[in-house]
């Protein structure tokens, strides 16, 4: 007999969470496959270090690049690191090089911007994927970096995430660039999973089903007990009393004046806020970014 | 005394489906034949000779040897005559219905609260009662209180009216139920009702076959008090009714006052079942006439704790996979 209801119980209860254990089991499988046939970008070179400045020995250079592929394995982004040896200032340098501009940073942009468009590079596709590319300038006079994001990295990062990456290379580049580079990589690795991009927070994954079970137990606990459903007349002989006498007499009245004040009140201000950073680049694929010039 | 079928001699019962008496063995209708029982006393079955527990106020039982239903003619008649009773409407099984209606989707209660092992251990008793009726003349008298207010330009106005209200009335109570019985709890029987007294008829044990039933075991001196209160609550009920339509009343004087006061004995309808959870009962009450259900369920605390722990479980899992892959997109 117990196991009978034991059994029973376990049938009601799996039949009561069924549609729950169905949506847990499709959105798993969902996870599992998107997570094995996720659009991997093969028109992105394998090259990820471009050290055209030569600020780098052959095994730092190896060492860099194994660094990053096994960061980009866990956050799912190119990174990619170039170092420059140009100048990029000025109406000379834009006549010698075909410039858009004659200012610094926004030749630097420009410069990270198309070698990543015209690399294809982009974790899961060659056009706005997923990744970072630093472009560091070693030119006399105009050393300084230029951080290019784009596709989730440019949706995660702020203005202070950037400049936070470029300070990190900046705390070394001058003694260290190999560790100057690493830090980059970690840098934008580490801010990365802090800002998970997520669609919500993980607190409210746990928060939410918390609060929402403490009210499907208080609401199922609750009874709903037996009332009073006898009717005030229900033993009175013909459904209501012999009314025998009734009297309203009216003896005084009183009245109370107040007078109503009237106030007219007005608050405001606006605060606006813009968000900035993002721009386009020649090939018309969207960047974020930032630059430090020394 | 016990009801024979004429046809095939097995225990004839009163059937609340078929309004009738009905002889479950042969399934003839109003083939009942009473007989008495012949010597023993009270706890001999008249049908099998076999020894009946009887209980102190008991009057209907079955037999635990032969399930006939028997009737003790000591607890039906003379000073224990019910005057008046109300059949049994609704059966066992449409009373088992109710029940899984009203608490089945109670996600919380024992597994095997509403098996049909355990609703089966259901029992239809037919309740004493004393019915009480009251004669009185009821006054009221107060001070009536209208507020009114009004605005004028940036002025508002607050006008108290003040009236002297009297309200004299007389009210007969008809059949005011109050339970006879020390083992029924008295606030359970008062929520149980109302009963429909349009089904009530005259007394006739022939109903009692087939249910259990018991004997006024409190006077009708003894529990007064309790049908008086109740009279006295509606009457000012209802004389505040009367005097509906001021913003508030101060009452001054309100006087009850019983003429005549009548009390008849009766038996109305009651379907019991007691179910046993971790060493506690937990009784319920049916009404047997209109199928209102009183009682408390028990709760399960390793349901509480399974279905809540999981419903969280599934909860966070199905956020955390919906997260994790609107991320990955």
């Amino acid at each position: 007999m117990e196991t009978d209801f034991k059994k029973e119980a376990r049938k009601q209860y799996l039949h009561y969470f069924r549609i729950w254990f169905l949506i847990i089991g499709v959105l798993a499988i969902l996870c599992i496959v998107l997570r094995f046939t996720k659009f991997m970008n093969q028109e992105a070179p394998a090259e990820r270090v471009y050290d055209y400045a030569d600020v780098l020995t052959e095994e730092e250079e190896e060492k860099l690049r194994a660094h990053i592929a096994q960061k980009e394995q866990q956050a799912q982004i190119h990174i990619v690191l170039v170092t420059i040896d140009l100048p990029v200032e000025g109406a000379e340098a834009r006549e010698r090089y075909g410039y858009r501009y004659t200012d610094w940073e926004r030749n630097m942009q420009d410069i990270a911007d198309d070698f990543w468009d015209e690399k294809r590079y982009g974790y899961n596709k060659g056009f706005e994927g997923d990744g970072v590319l630093l472009l560091h300038n070693w030119y006399p006079e105009q050393n300084g970096e230029h951080l290019a994001t784009s596709g989730k990295v440019e949706r995660a990062f702020s203005v202070h995430d950037i400049d936070r990456v470029l300070y990190a290379v900046d705390a070394y580049y001058e003694t260290d660039p190999y560790r100057a580079y690493m830090a980059y990589v970690d840098e934008v690795c580490d801010l990365l999973e802090r800002h998970s991009t997520m669609p919500f927070p993980w607190a409210i994954v746990l928060v939410v089903p918390f609060v929402v079970a403490g009210i499907y137990a208080a609401f199922n606990l609750k009874q709903q007990k037996a009332k009073n459903t006898t009717a005030v007349n229900a033993y009175v002989a013909g459904g209501k009393p012999e009314l025998k006498g009734k009297t309203d007499e009216f003896l005084r009245k009183s009245v109370v004046t107040r007078r109503i004040e009237t106030h007219s009140s007005s608050s405001g201000g606006h605060h606006s806020s813009g968000g900035g950073g993002h721009h386009r680049s020649s090939s018309g694929a969207s960047h974020g970014g930032g630059s430090h010039r020394h | 005394m016990i009801f024979k079928c004429r046809n095939c001699g097995g225990n004839v019962v009163y059937s609340p489906e078929k309004h009738g008496m009905f002889c479950p063995f042969c399934e003839s209708e109003g083939s009942q034949e009473r007989q008495e029982a012949q010597s023993g006393g009270l706890t001999v079955c008249p049908n099998c000779g076999g020894e009946v527990p009887v209980e102190a106020h008991t009057s209907a039982t079955q037999c635990p040897y032969c399930d006939s239903y028997l009737i003790f003619n000591e607890r039906v008649e003379g000073n224990y005559t019910p005057k008046m009773m109300i059949p049994f409407q609704l059966g066992k099984e449409t009373c088992k219905q109710s029940l899984r209606e009203k608490f089945g989707k109670f996600r919380f209660a024992p597994t095997d609260f509403l098996s049909e092992a355990r609703l089966n251990s259901m029992l239809g008793i037919y309740v004493p009662y004393w019915f009480y009726d009251y004669d009185t003349g009821c006054y009221f008298q107060g001070e009536g209180i209208k507020v009114r207010s009004w605005r004028s330009g940036n002025t508002e106005y607050t006008e108290t009216s003040y009236y002297a209200v009297s309200r004299s009335m007389d009210i007969t109570f008809q059949k005011i139920p109050v339970d006879a019985s020390e083992q029924m709890p008295d606030d359970v029987m008062d929520l149980i009702a109302p009963f429909d007294y349009g089904q009530m008829i005259a007394f006739s044990p022939e109903y009692m076959s087939g249910f259990y039933g018991e004997k006024y075991n409190m006077g009708s001196d003894v529990v007064e008090n309790r049908a008086n209160a109740m009279m006295k609550a509606d009457a000012v009920k209802l004389l505040k009714d009367s005097y509906g339509g001021y913003s508030s009343v101060k009452t001054m004087r309100q006087d009850v006052t019983v003429r005549e006061c009548k009390a008849v004995y009766g038996l109305l309808p009651v379907w019991k079942y007691i179910y046993r959870y971790k060493e506690q009962e937990y009784p319920f009450y049916v009404n047997g006439q209109t199928g209102k259900i009183v009682g408390t369920v028990p709760i399960s605390a390793a349901k509480v704790w399974g279905y809540t722990a999981t419903l969280w479980a599934c909860l966070t899992a199905i956020l955390a996979l919906v997260n994790i892959l609107l991320g990955s997109l």
